[in-house]
């Protein structure tokens, strides 16, 4: 009897060097693998993004930022809608405001994306996927706005849970490192938050999908965090921002006061919203 | 006669969506701020006082009937408009036949700064120091530090009007123009580039 203690105590030691190890140095280094591209329209290799929207500010802000990237009128900084096979939008139970907003975006840059495909005779049928696809879906609301904290915990696992099932709505049988088969929609190969409740949980569904490399969401270098923090935010970091900042790939901020505050690997690449 | 009709010059306050700011709309429809408008030539008052603002807005604009008359205003508000408020804000930048350049005053929602810095118009924000996370302020200092807007306080309203007139001379464009460190900028489409692994 007297070895199952020192047992116990060694088997949780190495548990818990394997867990921190892969943490660490797998899924929380921003420098780990990427997929190989060919391109950025290649059908073999379809490319899928999921935008979390959040209620009014964020959602705005959001909108904002992206309309300036695909209106942008420096080449280099200009956003191709169309270079996105699949969007996947999220949005919070009931909010039909920035589902309506995210559908107007939509019907403006890929429209506009396809415009400018043509006047610059990109278009070559055989290897380009056209102006792809999307979907609006709604996860439940972490909190509600007057929630109290008590319940918060239960209402996030929720909506923790139709993160998980969303971001495993697309999957597909696949070749080591590479999509699925032309056309076939997989997993977000990118998700661009800004802030929301339903944003965090989301970051933080992805790393456990990753930690246990379902689906080999982690061996073939699927969903890749982006974090825009608020342009409201001028000093400090948002609540999500500060939950966020040590665990997604890319972290942004609107304003250099913030970033010498902040420091780390935090980038300020001027204002975005507009 | 008709072309001696008046052009009007208004002043358009907005509190927001959904965050109660009553100090804003008591302090906008005060006898020192309604003198303060018609001795800079104002001819309108239009509020915007969110959800829920209509008895508290009627409350005060029974209270301050008498200085409403003496200075001889157009007086009026509303809740909320769901097509957004940039056309008040253009009504309010005026620059046509019938409107003079105005002002806006506003609450420190980055939603609305946004709204007003892309309609160029005049803007005193108002910072609501009720609100638990003032963040609001620091935003609104940052902002007026670059003389993209003014920071208003409660208490000199009356003079950030006057402050107004001279940013109007200097209205910066917005967004900001590639300038400095951001001319060699990616953007956030480099950023989403450099992620997804686009090598072109």
């Amino acid at each position: 009897m007297a070895i199952i203690l020192p047992l116990l105590v060694t088997i949780t030691a190495l548990l818990a060097a394997g867990i921190y190890y892969r943490l660490a140095f797998v899924l929380l280094d921003p420098k780990r693998n990427k997929p190989l591209r060919h391109g950025r329209r290649n059908p073999n290799e379809p490319t899928h993004l999921m935008i979390v929207l959040g209620s009014g500010g964020h959602t705005t802000e959001m909108l904002s930022m992206l309309t300036r990237c695909v209106q942008e009128s420096d080449p280099a900084q200009k956003l191709h809608w169309n270079d996105y096979h699949h969007r996947t939008w999220v949005v919070s139970e009931g909010d039909n405001l920035s589902a309506a907003r995210a559908k107007e975006f939509e019907e403006m840059a890929s429209p506009l994306s396809t415009q400018e495909d043509l006047m610059a005779g990109k278009v070559r049928k055989a290897t380009d996927i056209g102006p792809g696809t999307y979907e609006v879906v709604t996860v439940p609301r972490a909190r509600e706005i007057h929630q109290p904290l008590l319940t918060s915990p239960l209402s996030s696992l929720t909506t923790m849970r139709a993160c998980w099932d969303l971001l495993q709505k697309h999957t597909t049988k696949t070749r080591e490192g590479h999509g699925g088969q032309a056309g076939e929609k997989d997993a977000p190969d990118l998700i661009l938050v800004n802030g929301p409740a339903t944003a965090t949980i989301m970051v933080f569904t992805s790393i456990l999908l990753r930690f246990f490399d379902v689906k080999g969401v982690s061996t073939r270098g699927k969903m890749r965090t982006v974090y825009v923090e608020s342009w409201a935010r001028v000093k400090r970091l948002s609540l999500s921002g500060k939950l966020l900042r040590r665990v997604v790939d890319r972290f942004l901020v609107q304003w250099p006061q913030v970033k010498r505050e902040v420091g780390g690997r935090v980038e300020y690449l001027g204002v975005l919203v507009q | 006669m008709a072309q001696t009709q008046q052009q009007q010059k208004l002043c358009f306050v907005s509190v927001g969506a959904t965050a109660e700011f009553p100090a804003l709309i008591n302090t906008a429809l005060s006898a020192d701020f309604l003198s303060a408008l018609q001795s800079q030539g104002y001819t309108e008052l239009l509020v915007q006082y969110g959800e829920d603002g209509k008895d508290a807005f009627d409350g005060l604009m029974k209270q301050a009937q008498s200085g409403v008359e003496s200075s001889g205003l157009k007086v009026s508000g509303f809740a909320l408009d769901k097509a957004g408020l940039g056309r008040y804000m253009r009504r309010a930048k005026g620059g046509s036949k019938t409107m003079l350049p105005g002002v806006v005053v506003c609450h420190a929602g980055s939603g609305t700064i946004l709204d007003a810095l892309r309609t160029a118009v005049p803007t005193i924000v108002v910072p609501n120091s009720a609100l638990l996370d003032n963040h609001q302020a620091e935003l609104a200092e940052a902002l007026s530090e670059q003389q993209y807007v003014i920071h208003g306080k409660l208490d000199n309203l009356g003079h950030a009007l006057q402050e107004a007139e001279k940013l109007r001379q200097r209205q910066k464009e917005w967004p900001p123009v590639n300038a400095g460190m951001q001319r060699q900028g990616k953007g956030l489409k480099g950023i989403l580039d450099e992620e997804m692994g686009f090598l072109d």
